[in-house]
């Protein structure tokens, strides 16, 4: 993210662009006065945000939306619902899950308890997708999920377990491809226009809102998954939120992430052996 | 003398010596051998005077065997023998002859030979006469002549023998004395050889071991010390002893210089080994470096020490173009406060600046005293030297390095220097490279991150258009259905309107005549009853009185049923007239509250009436009817509240909810009249039922509060008589409110046949539609989804394959609840007909173990038909068999379901696959 500039060497020439500024303000702004910290988020992102916010909403400038924002809690709610991207899938990207399934799963057997994080777990669908994964493998039992997200409403909606029916067919086959080895009828309950996932997959999952920006680590995780979240942080952030997760993770601990990421410029590499680079499962190493 | 011409002139001596001892005896040997010589021809001469001796003796003999006149056959023997005895004395005295030379002998032998001829001739006299016979003369020759002749050759020979004799012993005596004198001189010559071989020998020998000696002594005295020197040998001879000490002293003085020059050679290499290892130290450290900082910062913390520096700084080129400059990255021994070092160069600029120009190395040896200091703890000091060095790669400048020391660089460390600085340049390329490469990597990375943002954004919008989509399309749909089922509607109407106006005719005259016929009697009845109540005789006991009552009220209900009956009818037969006209409607208000306020003081309850500040003065409506409606729902709000407070509220209508009302009116703004009320409530499910005819929220409700129940249909229909409709909001326990919504403004020829046609065709259509069996629908929590929407499953067409009919027989069960036609066959082949007679089924259920064409095979062929390669199959597969399921996907099934088939999990499986996306 590109700060302000404080060496002013000439009052009336510009030294950032104006554009560049407008947002700064305005995030500081956000943070001070809402508390959101989205001073670090990927600058392009944010970019694109604010202006798709601007557009819906016909506002001219930054500066503009800058003055509704701080005085129209409404619009602030706007932009954050803008903000949050909660796109997810059950067992999305299949070869992740199928690849823990082969590679993770027996690491994690001779663990008489296991704790998992769910980080930027969006509506909860990877997390159930975990949860089924595990119950196949007989590693339920003794395993205890963290689900959160800095965003609640989705992790609200996390909590029901109701996933849209329009994508279970899509999620059918991503359980096929990621190894299911039941049915995956046998999870659901068609209620309507949404799948109801059976409660008992829910029974050793915890949610909780967590802002991986500003909160602490809550726990030592023998797993944790932060997979399309990193990708709205920038460089910045990202090291820190990696140094994050990296003093929350158990030594030998395995850290997944999105199939876009990678942990080989976060300044922390050293400390993981790669267990499935393509899937980008990597495992603490010291 | 050499040692040669010694051993020459020695051995030579003793040669010669030889020799001449040689000669002397050879001489001797040849004077003993002439002698011996001459003794043998003499014995010779000797013998062969004997001979003729002997052979005149055997002539004698013969000569006078004949004369003896032997017999005949002795003659010849004893002729030859005499003659071959004087040859062969005449031989031997022919040999005497050629042997002996000397006089006395020859003369001797010539007489003989005279005398062997005389007796030849003689004795061939002889032999005449014997042939003759003339024996006398014959003896007497022999026994006179011829013995004559032979005594004195006898003499003769003898003699001669003599002679010889005598010279042999002569000659015996010659040998004895020469052999006597070769004896003697041949001891005293070997007796002078030896003595003079000895002499020679030692004489050599001597001379030889001793200075041998010297040159041993010497030589095995060699070894080459510190010093480097050699011992030499003292040459006074020129014998080869003497070469030997010189070419010793030779050989010595190359030794020696050969060792200086090795050791020079191995000085220099020593110092090579030190540039070598220093080199390789100072490369070794490069690798697995990747920033130029480090290498900067490694290679000045490594170099400077080494060269014994005592300060250095290394500065980066960076930029690109004009703006190239050189930067410092490291420094050794910077002395932070005054920290050494300037920041950056241009090309050009300073010493620095000009080296990344020039290319060369620079030393500086004159350092002014007010240059930099280098700093100890103890104090300062300037340095003496100062170099100043590029690191190049082809050509290009990338580097320069300062080192200043407090001594002279050696050559050695120059040398390690330049060395080291051909090397850095290669690897800061390298390290640059690298820097370029980990910086496109990460360029990427980043890019990739930007993306899969983007694309997620994009799927979150495409997702909310989606949804925004689908709803409006919903909403179309709905709006679509709901024409066509009004025009449908409409059409039946049509046709059914003939029908219909006949037959409701009928029953709305037959209702109307039938209540009209019984509120005669009814009428009567009641004041009969009314009479009797009231007991004016009181002749009637009290229960006689209560009886009366009773029939009186149950009357009077049944009056007002019958009123509301008729009022009903009227409304639905259109034979209610709606008169608009203008009103105010703070008329309205004075009508509800002469209506209910004694009412409500009565009941104890509160009773407001508000009126929206923004309300238009005047409404033009039929006035009657809507203070018809008002009545009817205040008097039911007074009905179920106990306690509390009810309100009329009259306000204009939120804009939305307009959007519901026909078009007809949707023009003109609507107005909202609600009723609120703090009593029982209705439950949510009873909501609805309330407005219909002869329906109350619960059997029991009428009779705690009596009613005919008719009333909110009334009203309702008065509503939409009126272009509005009636609204209900409760909360059971909490109270309810009920809106009317009408238009501020009605046209007057506004009641159209339509909303009372429609309505009809509702009354006569509704009812089969809305007890449709939708019961079986599990039990329902979402329940802000409209019902028509539930059944998902309603008209689907599904084929289910199994040849087990029992269970197609429990399925199609369940399938038919939810109004699914259900197709089946019993088996794979089956199955496949079937679905080509149906081409419009939208699922199949695929019983994996059948006999003749099993399920996988069915599926495989299922999806090579184009049209049904998008058919939702759902597998039943046996739970046991585990590597089914995979087989199953494999095959073509979308999806797998256990058997036993519980049935909650097939209806949800069922709704996923048939969920159609809009
Ligand atoms: C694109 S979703 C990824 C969901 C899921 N992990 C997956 O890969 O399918 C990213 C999630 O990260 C969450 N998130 C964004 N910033 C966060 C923060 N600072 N702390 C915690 N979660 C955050 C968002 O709310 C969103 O739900």
């Amino acid at each position: 993210m590109e700060y302000l500039g404080n060496e002013y060497t000439s009052f009336l020439r510009p030294v950032d662009n104006l554009e560049n500024i407008e947002i700064a303000l305005l995030l500081e702004g956000i943070y001070r006065y809402y508390g959101f910290d989205f001073r670090n988020y990927s600058i392009q992102f944010i970019k694109r945000r604010i202006w798709h916010r601007m557009r819906t909403d016909n506002i001219e400038n930054i500066s503009g939306l800058q003055e509704r924002v701080f005085h129209d809690p409404k619009m602030m709610e706007k932009l954050l619902s803008d903000l949050s991207i909660n796109v997810t899938e059950m067992f999305r990207d299949p070869s992740f899950f199928s690849s823990f399934r082969t590679k993770v799963v027996p690491i994690l057997r001779d663990y008489p308890f296991i704790r998992i994080w769910h980080a930027g777990c969006s509506t909860g669908e990877e997390v159930y997708s975990m949860a089924i994964l595990l119950y196949e493998e007989g590693l339920y039992e003794k395993t205890r999920i963290y689900a959160t997200d800095i965003n609640g409403s989705v992790i609200k909606s996390a909590q029901k377990g109701l996933f849209p029916l329009n994508r279970m067919k899509k999620y059918t086959k991503n359980y096929l491809e990621a190894g299911g080895t039941r049915s995956f009828s046998e999870y659901y309950i068609v209620k309507h226009e949404h799948a109801s996932f059976h409660p008992f997959l829910a029974k050793n999952i915890a949610f909780a809102q967590h802002n991986l920006v500003s909160d602490q680590s809550f726990n030592e995780f023998h797993v944790i998954i932060c997979r399309n979240a990193l990708i709205y942080f920038n460089k910045l952030l990202q090291s820190r939120v990696h140094q994050l997760l990296y003093d929350s993770l158990s030594l030998s601990g395995i850290l997944g992430l999105g199939s876009k990421e990678s942990i080989q410029f976060s300044g922390i590499a050293n400390y993981y052996e790669e267990v499935d680079s393509v899937e980008k499962i990597y495992r603490k190493i010291k | 003398m050499t040692f040669k011409t010694k051993l020459y002139l020695g051995f030579g001596i003793l040669f010669g010596l030889f020799i001449i001892l040689q000669v002397i005896l050879t001489m001797m040997l040849d004077k003993l051998d002439e002698n011996m010589d001459g003794i043998s021809k003499n014995y010779q001469m000797v013998k062969l005077a004997n001979t003729i001796q002997e052979e005149l003796s055997i002539f004698s003999m013969d000569s006078r065997g004949l004369i003896a006149n032997p017999p005949e056959k002795f003659r010849s023997e004893l002729m030859n023998g005499k003659y071959n005895a004087l040859k062969r004395a005449n031989s031997a005295i022919e040999s005497l002859r050629k042997l002996d030379r000397e006089e006395k002998s020859q003369k001797l032998i010539k007489d003989l030979r005279m005398m062997n001829k005389t007796l030849t001739k003689m004795e061939k006299k002889s032999d005449e006469l014997f042939a003759t016979g003339d024996t006398e003369e014959l003896t007497k020759l022999y026994w006179y002549k011829s013995s004559k002749v032979r005594e004195q050759m006898t003499e003769k020979a003898d003699e001669l023998q003599n002679i010889q004799v005598k010279a042999v012993n002569n000659k015996i005596d010659q040998s004895k004395k020469t052999y006597n004198l070769a004896l003697k001189m041949v001891s005293i010559y070997i007796i002078a050889g030896l003595l003079a071989g000895l002499f020679i020998a030692v004489w050599i020998l001597r001379s030889i071991t001793f200075n041998l000696n010297k040159v041993t002594s010497v030589m095995s005295r060699v070894s080459l010390g510190e010093s480097g020197r050699l011992p030499r040998i003292k040459v006074n001879t020129k014998d080869e002893i003497g070469i030997i000490g010189e070419a010793f002293n030779k050989m010595a003085e190359s030794i020696e210089m050969q060792a200086m020059q090795e050791k020079k050679l191995k000085h220099s290499a020593e110092e090579q080994s030190w540039l070598k290892t220093k080199v390789s130290e100072v490369s070794n450290m490069y690798p697995g470096i990747d920033h130029l900082d480090t290498l900067a910062h490694r290679f000045i913390m490594k170099i400077a020490p080494m060269v014994e520096a005592s300060y250095g700084v290394f500065y980066i080129k960076e930029g690109s173009g004009d703006e190239q400059y050189l930067k410092k990255a490291a420094a050794y021994a910077s002395n932070k406060p005054h920290d050494i070092g300037i920041e950056k160069f241009r090309l050009g600029e300073g010493i620095i600046g000009q080296c990344a120009i020039d290319k060369k190395m620079l030393v500086l040896n004159d350092i002014p005293e007010n240059y930099m200091k280098v700093t100890t703890g103890l104090g300062m000091a300037s340095p003496k030297t100062i170099i100043v060095m590029p690191a190049e790669f082809e050509g290009e400048v990338l580097a320069v390095v300062e080192l200043a020391s407090l001594k002279q660089f050696t050559p050695l460390q120059k040398m390690l220097l330049e060395e080291v600085m051909g090397n850095i340049g290669i690897t800061i390329k390298s390290i640059l490279r690298q820097m370029q490469v980990e910086q496109l990597l990460q360029d990427s990375q980043a890019l990739t991150e930007e993306l899969q943002t983007q694309s997620e954004e994009l799927q979150m919008q495409h997702e909310e258009l989606r949804t925004v989509n689908e709803q409006l399309e919903e909403q179309f749909r709905q709006s679509e259905q709901k024409t066509k089922e009004l025009e449908e509607v409409r059409e039946i109407l049509e046709d059914k309107a003939k029908q219909l106006s006949l037959s409701s005719q009928y029953k709305s005259e037959f209702l109307a005549n039938m209540s009209h016929e019984l509120r005669t009697p009814l009428n009567s009845l009641l004041i009969l009853a009314q009479m009797l109540a009231d007991n004016p005789e009181k002749n009637l006991t009290e229960k006689q009185v209560e009886y009366a009552k009773t029939i009186l009220s149950s009357g009077n209900d049944l009056l007002h049923l019958i009123n509301d009956i008729l009022d009903l009818t009227k409304v639905q037969q259109g034979k209610i007239e709606v008169n608009p006209e203008a009103f105010e409607l703070t008329e309205i208000k004075a009508f509800a509250e002469r209506r209910f306020i004694h009412y409500a003081k009565k009941k104890g309850i509160r009773f407001y009436v508000e009126l929206a500040s923004d309300l238009p003065k005047v409404m033009y409506t039929d006035s009657q009817r809507l203070c018809q409606i008002l009545n009817n729902l205040l008097s039911n709000a007074f009905k179920f509240t106990e306690e509390g407070e009810i309100t009329l509220r009259i306000k204009r209508a939120d804009n939305q909810l307009s959007i519901r009302k026909d078009d007809d009116y949707a023009s003109s703004p609507l107005l909202a009249f609600s009723v609120n009320d703090t009593g029982i409530g209705i439950p949510k499910d009873k909501q609805r039922i309330i407005f219909e005819a002869f329906k109350q929220a619960d059997g029991t409700t009428s009779r705690k509060y009596g009613g005919t129940g008719l009333g909110l249909s009334i009203s309702l229909e008065i509503a939409r008589l009126l272009g509005g409709y009636i609204d209900v909001k409760s909360i059971e326990g909490k109270g309810s409110t009920f809106t009317l919504y009408l238009p501020d403004s009605i046209h007057d020829k506004a009641v159209t046949e339509l909303s009372i046609s429609k309505h009809e065709a509702a009354a006569t259509l509704l009812p089969d539609a809305s007890q449709s069996p939708e019961a079986p629908v599990q039990v329902d929590e979402i329940s802000h989804y409209p019902k028509e929407e539930k059944n998902l499953l309603k008209d689907k067409k599904i084929l289910i394959v199994d040849d087990d009919m029992r269970n197609i027989f429990a399925l199609t069960t369940v399938l038919e609840n939810y109004q699914v036609k259900v197709v089946f066959a019993e088996n794979g082949k089956g199955g496949i007909d079937v679905l080509k007679e149906h081409p419009d089924i939208d699922l199949i259920l695929m019983d994996i173990m059948m006999p003749e064409m099993d399920g996988f095979e069915a599926m495989r062929i299922i999806r090579q038909i184009p049209e049904c390669c998008n058919i939702p199959i759902i597998a039943l597969t046996a739970k046991a068999m585990k590597h089914d399921k995979q087989h199953c996907i494999e095959a073509g099934a979308s999806d797998y379901i256990s058997k036993p088939v519980n049935i909650e999990q097939l209806l949800s499986i069922i709704r996923v696959w048939l969920y159609q996306q809009k």
